[in-house]
């Protein structure tokens, strides 16, 4: 079975696919920890907003997709921002310590989850009453619409990401502040607007992961919790501060999880996760860095004397 | 007064007149003098991923309630439901149970899910309160104890009728068994295995999956390669799904059997049209086995605005209800404190019942024996299949 290329390719694409959602969660949770320095764990409550506003104005408010998503973005980015202007802000303001910000995020999470489960009650829920997808045979692999519009979705956003962290002058500001937010200030950078900033990015993230999630299986109040915490392994594994890797790191997870299934049983898929987040805690803490390639120094040539 | 499965007042007051609940006009004179509530505690799910069936097992039950105290009670008094969530978690069935004997005092309890079952086994049989499982189907619940009993079919009832009919009737000889990695699934996989390899069948694939797993492409590719004639899975109602989804969507055609968990309206909203020639257990006869079925789902839509979760599992949990107040009326009738140990003696002195939506229930050991319906999708619509006896 393991020889069979066409079985390979699939699980490489599947796998892939998987991780489209994870790499957006990924992105989300690694930009924030770059530039605010907090593992910002009220994420896993934003997701809870951004899937049950795009399902509440699918399936209560009977909008279309085209204006569900929009709320739902609108929902995640007012309560990223509140959280950010009402508690990390003032945390910020009392100099209070990691361990502070670390319960703080949790408490918001746990609290949005409450709050979610008594609106929506915790039966499974999907953002369309189907989960089918049409499928398409490439080459031996089942690729169906819904892998399309994750793999695109996901470059789209990627790329935006890309550009604006190269090409425009916030994007900058967000990498001055990331790497030093004092610094930045004395050159009139304001820091707090990047936290603003970053905070609508991730946002936009979050809701464009919790469509796909969503459109694929059932969600109840408590699953962003297991979604935060492939995006807490793979920023680690990625290293801090390095956002891409982090959603490189999120797609080799996926695809080892993927993987793993052709050689061992399947219950055991999701154990692997904790053993990488182990590993990634006690021998990579700050991320796999590979050697860098060095350039051999250039001797000059000999001169002559007198040359 | 609410309909009692189609019945007017008057036929209903005689059925449970019959059926030996009702004080026969008296209940009502009692009534009024506010008369101590007769206890029965329920531990079910109505938080958490399970709740979808949790809380309509509960609302069944509140019919039951309704349907005995709107008829004078059992012997005058009010029937009260001591209701506990469990989140079908063990340890919160745990509390539960312990605050059903030591604060409600509570002599009888109805519970469910296998694991949650298992776990509260021993407090049950520490403090001597009757613990009735109602839906949950490990073969294991037939051996915790004194005072563990089940009213509804453990698995190796109805999926060892499966694995006989898919291998006998339907003439599948190679099959693949996908399940939980959970108490649900492991008993229950574990026998389908048993009973097909005894018939003569031959298991390609036994595969479980982890609880919180959502992608089985690799497990799926593992099942092509074994090319089965018949898929069964066992898992629950957030699993299944995604499982049938991805696995039709890979192009995996095979027949997909399951147990009575997927009988369920909203797998068929999800998954269309690869649910079509999917097999079901159930435990329960249909509404063209039972006249008493329709006009309770039809309750159902006019109460509650839908058909319920689990169909075979509400027509059990309505008529576990009915059970219980026979069980309280005997040890009442007898003059006997309704403790675990004497609603215990009763529900085996009574041993043989005939319930509305289930037909008759005959206690034999701490199990029951009921003939198992099977159930398939044809046309967007779950059918009668066959009656397996």
């Amino acid at each position: 079975m393991l020889t069979d290329p066409a079985l390979l390719l699939q699980v490489l694409w599947t796998g892939t696919v998987t991780a489209s959602s994870y790499v957006l969660l990924t992105v989300g949770f690694s930009l924030t920890q770059k530039v605010t320095g907090l593992w910002n764990f009220a994420q896993a409550g934003f997701m809870g907003i951004a899937f049950y506003a795009m399902y509440f104005a699918l399936n209560h408010l009977g909008l279309p997709l085209l204006l569900a998503f929009p709320f739902a973005c609108a929902c995640t980015i007012i309560a990223a921002l509140v959280t950010e202007a009402w508690g990390l802000n003032v945390l910020r303001a009392r100099h209070s310590s990691h361990l502070t910000f670390f319960i703080f995020t949790l408490i918001v999470a746990e609290f949005i989850i409450y709050w979610l489960t008594l609106l929506f009650g915790t039966e499974p829920q999907t953002l369309f009453k189907s989960i089918m997808s049409p499928v398409h045979i490439v080459w031996e692999i089942a690729i169906t619409d819904w892998d399309l519009v994750a793999i695109g979705m996901t470059a789209v956003f990627v790329a935006a990401l890309a550009g604006f962290l190269r090409w425009t002058k916030d994007g900058q500001f967000l990498v001055a502040v990331a790497d030093n937010a004092k610094l930045a200030e004395l050159y009139g950078i304001s820091a707090r607007r990047a936290y603003y900033v970053t905070a609508v990015i991730a946002a936009l993230f979050i809701t464009g992961a919790m469509y796909l999630v969503g459109t694929r299986g059932g969600i109840t109040p408590n699953k962003p919790l297991e979604l935060i915490l492939n995006a807490v392994i793979a920023t680690l594994l990625g290293g801090m501060g390095r956002v891409f890797m982090g959603a490189l790191a999120s797609v080799v997870l996926a695809l080892i999880q993927s993987y793993s299934v052709l050689i061992m049983s399947s219950r055991w898929q999701n154990l692997l996760l904790y053993g990488f987040l182990f590993v990634a805690i006690v021998i990579f803490p700050r991320g796999i860095h590979f050697p860098k390639w060095r350039k051999r120094p250039v001797v000059p040539a000999a001169v002559p004397p007198g040359g | 007064m609410t309909q009692f499965i189609g019945m007017d007042r008057r036929q209903f007051l005689a059925a449970l007149s019959a059926f030996g609940i009702a004080g026969a006009g008296a209940g009502r004179d009692a009534w009024a003098q506010g008369r101590e509530p007769v206890k029965l505690g329920l531990t079910q799910p109505l938080t958490g991923s399970q709740a979808g069936f949790g809380a309509d097992f509960v609302t069944a039950m509140r019919m039951a309630q309704k349907d005995i105290n709107d008829q004078g009670g059992i012997n005058g008094r009010p029937l009260e439901l001591v209701v506990i969530d469990t989140q079908a978690q063990p340890q919160l069935g745990i509390n539960a149970v312990t605050r059903l004997a030591t604060v409600d005092k509570a002599g009888v309890f109805i519970t469910a899910w296998s694991a949650v079952v298992k776990a509260q086994a021993p407090v049950a049989n520490r403090e001597k309160i009757l613990q009735l499982s109602v839906g949950a189907n490990s073969p294991d619940i037939a051996r915790l104890g004194d005072y563990v009993y089940t009213l509804f079919p453990l698995a190796d009832v109805d999926i060892t009728a499966l694995a006989k009919y898919t291998y006998g009737t339907l003439g599948k000889k190679k099959a693949a068994v996908l399940y939980i990695n959970n108490d649900t699934g492991i008993d229950a996989a574990k026998i389908y295995r048993a009973v097909f390899e005894k018939e003569g069948g031959q298991i390609a694939l036994f595969e479980a999956y982890d609880p919180a797993a959502t992608e089985f492409t690799g497990m799926l590719l593992k099942l092509r390669a074994a090319n089965p004639d018949v898929v069964h899975i066992h898992g629950l109602l957030v699993d299944v799904p995604l499982v049938v989804a991805q696995m039709r969507q890979l192009g995996l055609r095979q027949q997909i059997t399951s147990y009575s968990a997927a009988y369920n309206p909203k797998m068929l909203e999800q998954l269309g049209a690869a649910m079509e020639g999917f097999i079901v257990t159930s435990l329960a006869p249909g509404a063209d086995e039972n006249p008493n079925v329709q006009p309770h789902i039809d309750r159902w839509i006019k109460e509650v605005g839908r058909v319920p979760n689990g169909l075979p599992f509400i027509q059990y949990n309505y008529d576990a209800v009915l059970i219980c107040a026979r069980i309280f009326k005997h040890a009442l009738d007898n003059n006997k404190p309704l403790t675990g140990e004497n609603l215990r003696d009763s529900l085996l002195a009574i041993k043989e019942f005939n319930t509305p939506l289930t037909g008759k229930t005959v206690i034999e050991g701490h199990r029951v024996n009921k003939p198992v319906y099977l159930v398939t999708v044809k046309d967007g619509k779950f059918t009668p299949l066959a009656k397996l006896d």
